[in-house]
């Protein structure tokens, strides 16, 4: 398929540290369509975010191990050096990091950490990239970005941050946009804006996005496919309805079941999840959801299972012991 | 029925004002509420409404500038010194980070037992009892963990102990602020869970203050909404998560996210941040991002008036079904 902007195949990613070799990404396997939203949703620990980072090639040379293969617009990424990887960072992929404070450099104005991708990446002058640095600060709904363009990072908030960040990123319209927890930290109204702003950029600059995200309520509406994750593996995938509605494991049940929605009766008691996430230092046998999970049986504690194919397309999940079919769905 | 409940605090134009002169900033500008024994308040708000503020001047963490905070009856609000000190074990609080609220160097048994040391209350055999008992109702085992040092645990479990220290000298009211906001929601749903639990058990009255709309709505009876250092509007939850009459209530509802990909996709957002509470709008602060606003707005603030029994609201023009 030519419309495939991104080929995941069997990806992992293993710090050597210490306590031994942790395997924060265990083969993990995917596709991204052009234009496409895919969330990526995973409690902390759970490998969503060193995913992100090796796909963008952002993992250091030492001490990390990655194996597999990440295709990128037909660029293979791992193994790639830096320099190759420079080529493809802002043009074909650009992330957005949770903290945007962090992402930007506290003593540069905020025009010129937008301009020096401009100039650097797509050789403008000087004129040309304050004049189209200065239609990406509107572009993402900086107000009279023209004399905002010399200001510094810390004379914005939070979330006007967040928006000169997503303008970097978009500098030279790459065609997939990671956003790692774009929104968490921020009060929700902005995150609101934050999320409306992405998708309209989707849709104007025909871009695909990778949401990445511990809130199931920030891609139940954005997304239209969803990678449920868990230590380090996917455990469901598939249309964001199939996800929410016809789920088969019982972890991505029990994820929906403990939070806490707004449409509840007051006093209504949650969902538990006994336990913890597994330690991923430790090796793992059968699946690690195993020991918090209600229908585990003997089978799930000595054999991992695969990713198997559901009733609708697309849709596939990792269990021995799946919830049942349901035409209706589960709420 | 609230009405004739005695309030377990009864809080009137709590404010408090950082800083002096122009560079004056006032956090909480005039709050006024009541919590009645047993219930849970909830007190949402967007980051930088005065909520934390107006929970830490309740412990005079932060002192109030002017106003009044009764517990029981007892105006706590100019007691100082030992005085300060009793009351204070009337009323405990939780912070949102629960890793930075614990000494990383000392073990699980002293930390708990640390008001009980301070107030000399138990010894020996009877204080180990006791603090086996608080480890025991908030889940972590003390014959494993007691004696391992606060930084061995996660987030979840630290905050476990933080609750139990809270609870060790048998307070009446539990102010919790943001205790789960830096949790994942597998561990949020389990302290949650927790607080309903002793509540129950300690017969708690809790003030919970949280930027989460869905959180808040699980735990409370009724909630107060607060917007740049002011309450908008105060209901029982049900009600105002139905009915919002305040139209900043009704903005932060629509953009809060929900976990389905049916639900509604949020209409309008709401435009703009917050001003800045340096120099804050005359009239109703949110005038300024409200789209219903009008020249009254400007001119005069809105008071908190009922709509319904037990429901205000602060606006000129609140949503009330006619």
């Amino acid at each position: 398929m030519s419309d495939r902007l991104l080929e995941v195949r069997d990806l992992r990613t293993t710090f050597r540290t210490v306590a031994g070799a942790v395997q924060a990404v265990g083969g993990v396997s995917f596709d991204l369509g052009a234009n496409e939203t895919l969330g990526i949703v995973g409690e902390s620990g759970s490998g969503k975010t060193v995913l992100a980072r090796t796909i963008m090639g952002l993992q250091p040379r030492t001490n990390v191990e990655v194996t597999g293969s990440v295709l990128l617009n037909g660029h293979e990424v791992v193994g790639a050096s830096e320099r190759a990887m420079r080529a493809l960072w802002a043009t074909e992929v650009a992330m957005v990091f949770q903290d945007p404070m962090t992402s930007l450099n506290p003593v540069m104005r905020i025009g010129k950490q937008i301009d020096e991708t401009l100039r650097v990446r797509l050789g403008m002058d000087r004129h040309a990239a304050r004049a189209r640095a200065i239609e990406l600060l509107t572009m993402v709904g900086i107000p009279s970005a023209e004399s905002r363009y010399r200001a510094y990072p810390t004379e914005f908030s939070g979330g006007m941050r967040q928006r000169v960040v997503i303008a970097a990123a978009l500098a030279c319209s790459p065609k997939l946009l990671i956003a790692d927890e774009p929104t968490t930290g921020l009060d929700v109204t902005i995150q609101a804006q934050i999320l409306n702003l992405l998708d309209s950029l989707k849709q104007q600059l025909a871009m695909s996005v990778i949401l990445i995200t511990h809130d199931l309520g920030v891609v139940a509406t954005r997304a239209s496919r969803i990678i449920v994750m868990y230590a380090g593996r996917i455990v469901e995938m598939g249309d964001t309805r199939d996800v929410f509605y016809h789920h088969r494991m019982p972890y991505t049940r029990a994820l929906l079941q403990s939070s806490p929605k707004v449409s509840n009766a007051p006093h209504t008691r949650l969902a538990v999840i006994p336990g913890r996430p597994p330690n991923l230092a430790t090796a793992q046998v059968g699946c690690a959801f195993a020991p918090r999970c209600a229908y585990a049986t003997e089978q799930c504690h000595t054999e991992r299972p695969v990713l198997v194919e559901a009733a609708a397309p697309g849709h596939r999940f990792a269990c021995w012991n799946p919830l049942p079919e349901v035409a209706e769905a589960l709420r | 029925m609230s009405d004739e409940r005695q309030p377990l605090l009864k809080v009137t134009d709590l404010e408090v004002t950082f800083g002096k002169g122009a560079h004056a900033v006032s956090a909480v500008a005039g709050v006024s509420f009541d919590v009645y024994e047993g219930e849970t308040l909830g007190l949402v708000g967007e980051s930088g409404c005065g909520k934390s503020t107006t929970g830490k001047a309740l412990m005079k963490i932060v002192t109030p500038s002017s106003g009044t905070v009764e517990l029981d009856g007892i105006d706590v609000t100019h007691q100082r010194g030992r005085a300060l000190r009793r009351a204070r074990t009337r009323m405990q609080m939780i912070f949102q980070d629960p890793i930075s609220s614990l000494n990383p160097r000392r073990r699980v048994r002293d930390i708990v037992a640390e008001p009980l040391d301070a107030w000399k209350s138990v010894k020996g055999a009877e204080r180990h009892q006791l603090v086996t008992d608080l480890l025991n109702q908030v889940g972590i085992d003390p014959e494993v963990y007691g004696d391992r040092y606060a930084r061995q645990f996660s987030g979840g479990q630290c905050q476990r102990i933080s609750i139990a220290r809270a609870l060790a000298m048998r307070p009446k009211l539990l102010i919790c602020d943001e205790v789960v906001s830096a949790l994942d929601v597998s561990v949020q749903a389990q302290i949650l869970n927790l607080l309903e639990d002793l509540k129950d058990d300690y017969g708690l009255t809790l003030l919970f203050i949280a930027h989460d709309l869905a959180v808040v709505k699980n735990i409370s009876d009724r909630v107060a909404v607060m917007y740049l250092g002011r309450i908008c509007e105060i209901g029982p939850s049900d009600v105002l998560y139905e009915a919002p009459a305040h139209p900043y209530t009704k903005f932060l509802l629509g953009a809060a996210l929900e976990a389905d990909p049916d639900s509604a996709v949020a209409g309008a957002a709401l435009e703009g941040e917050p001003p800045s509470p340096l120099n804050p709008p005359s009239g109703c602060r949110f005038r300024t991002r409200c789209p219903y606003a009008t020249e009254r707005c400007a001119v005069e603030e809105p008071e908190l008036t009922e709509v319904a029994p037990g429901h205000q609201v602060a606006c000129h023009f609140p949503f009330v079904a006619q």
